[in-house]
């Protein structure tokens, strides 16, 4: 018997499936802050001190205003769930020894791929609306009501380009043997690269430019530009060009999936540790 | 018959090593400790690259900004900021990672008092911290131009010492209190920018508000960045480093009577390898 016989034709169907239903149980299953014990200290309570802490900095050394610390690391929060989430849906699978019997069934790799995205969307833009809740309550953040939905559609596409980044990093775990510390040094490089706590123009020219290949940096600029009472025509380039770099990170990121996956049957090592 | 390995007259098991022999043990579980450490990728991250990162911003925003501390204040406060990711997650996931490597029941059977074996881990967990300490030290000069005068010399290499074992100290607390909380590494999350913020590492405590002031008093982090910067900036820092070791010695015996209870609780209820 033939691989093609018993390989079925992709239908439309199936493809939603995969991406809804086996994207929530993978987050169920993957997901390691899922359980309100992860949840509640890791993605609410860190990202709300992280806030605090770096608008008592920025106000320690007279630069920004509380709000340039409040929208940039609000918004810079949601890559907390986009870049470890993906890593966990990724390369949790080679750790678990499930990638084999995954990648042996014949569904279709995009649904697989981006399916994972989904959840760790949410939780990333449930991150950041706790951000900018907080920052409300506790340090005066107020927003043009206007340009509301605008932000919250600046929010959904800076969460989603993360989440393009983290399947890059997450690909790339399926390889390496210890994708976790480059995950910590890619979250933690984007504070200082992507403007977050220091305003672009203060990096040399070098890191600027860097800057403009990674998420974070364009969608934290068309949230500012918002949130100090500009119209969305202003934000627009901003907001194409997060999602430009989503996009470019997201396909990167499929291209090294199939990549690994091609190299993992060649050599029958899926789930080498 | 062959023959014993020992004569019968001397005990198998004796109740614990010698009182000599006890800063021989911490110093081997501190070497052992640091040894080991040094081979971890997440050690680099968190010892070396996250500091150097919170360096570079805290020093790039105080270029950028209107008020002008000197950049070494931000060099020491970043330094600090290292060794304190190393105790909270070296030394509050300590027992929980003796448990998972299977090794948690050896370490309590054995005729050595269990908090020195644990002592010997926190301290050795701390003392990576230093790494983090010359990185951004060296960091700043080499990358922002700070300028590494230090006043007092011998009252700043003291100042270190003091702080990382205050800092060991309290990661004994630290681990003897988490291994109730299942989820220790999300506890650790949380925990890292509060106390960077409370102690005043990079923000002074001036800024604060006044109600935080009690919690910063009782945190070491406080009293050894304190010290070393009037050590290295200038000021008086024999009264912040006699706090560090009044705060150390209070973590020393409130860490006894934790891990004791540890010990205790978990030969009552057999729960010493589950979570």
């Amino acid at each position: 018997m033939s691989v093609a016989s018993v390989r079925q034709e992709p239908r439309t169907g199936n493809f939603w499936r995969v991406f809804f239903v086996g994207g929530l149980i993978s987050y169920r299953a993957l997901f390691y802050w899922i359980s309100p014990w992860q949840y509640i200290p890791t993605l609410l309570a860190a990202p709300l001190f992280q806030i605090l802490f770096f608008v008592y900095l920025g106000r320690s050394v007279g630069v920004g205003s509380t709000n340039f610390f409040v929208v940039g690391n609000s918004i810079q929060v949601c890559s907390m769930s986009g870049i470890y989430g993906m890593t966990m849906a990724l390369s949790n699978e080679r750790f678990f020894q499930t990638l084999s019997p995954i990648l042996a069934t014949p569904a279709n790799r995009i649904s697989i791929f981006l399916g994972r995205g989904l959840p760790v969307v949410v939780t990333g833009i449930q991150t950041t609306a706790f951000g900018f809740l907080v920052s409300a309550f506790l340090l005066g953040f107020r927003p043009a009501p206007s340009e509301l939905p605008a932000l919250a559609l600046t929010v959904l596409i800076t969460a989603a380009s993360c989440t393009g980044f983290g399947m890059a990093l997450g690909s790339i775990g399926l390889r390496v043997r210890d994708v976790w510390v480059t995950a910590n040094i890619a979250y933690f490089a984007m504070l200082l690269l992507c403007g977050v706590e220091v305003p672009l123009r203060r990096l040399p020219g070098a890191l600027q430019a860097l800057a403009h290949f990674l998420p974070l940096t364009h969608g934290i600029a068309a949230a500012r530009l918002l949130a100090s009472g500009h119209n969305v025509a202003a934000a627009w380039p901003d907001i194409g060009g997060e999602c430009v770099v989503g996009v470019a990170w997201a396909t990167a990121g499929f291209l090294l999936f199939r990549y690994f996956e091609g190299q993992g049957r060649r050599s029958g090592a899926f789930d080498r540790l | 018959m062959t023959a014993l390995p020992r004569p019968l007259s001397e005990p198998l098991f004796r109740a614990g090593p010698a009182p000599l022999g006890w800063p021989r043990m911490v110093l081997s579980g501190w070497w052992y400790q640091l040894k080991m450490q040094a081979q971890s990728g997440f050690t680099v991250l968190v010892a070396l690259i996250q500091p150097l990162i919170f360096a570079s911003i805290a020093m790039a925003d105080q270029q950028a900004g209107n008020r002008t501390l000197p950049l070494l204040y931000y060099a020491l406060g970043a330094g600090i900021m290292g060794i304190w990711s190393t105790v909270v997650f070296g030394c509050g996931g300590a027992l929980n990672w003796q448990r998972h490597q299977g090794m948690l029941e050896p370490l309590v059977i054995a005729p050595a008092p269990f908090v020195l074996v644990l002592l010997g881990i926190t301290l050795g967990t701390a003392s990576v911290g230093l790494y983090a300490m010359a990185a951004t030290l060296l960091w700043g000069w080499l990358v922002f131009g700070a300028h590494l005068h230090f006043a007092n010399l011998p009252a700043f290499a003291l100042a270190v010492v003091a702080t990382v074992v205050a800092l060991g100290l309290l990661g004994l607390v630290l681990g003897s209190s988490f291994v109730l909380y299942r989820n220790s590494n999300a506890l650790s999350n949380a925990l890292e920018y509060p106390v960077w913020l409370v102690c005043g590492l990079l923000v002074p405590l001036s800024l604060l508000p006044g109600w935080t002031h009690p919690l910063a008093y009782v945190l070491a982090p406080t009293w050894g960045v304190e010290a070393l910067r009037a050590a290295a900036i200038g000021g008086n820092p024999w009264l912040p480093l006699l706090w560090c070791g009044v705060a150390s010695i209070a973590y020393l015996g409130l860490g006894v009577v934790l891990v004791r209870n540890v010990e205790r609780l978990s030969r009552i209820h057999a729960t010493l390898t589950f979570q």
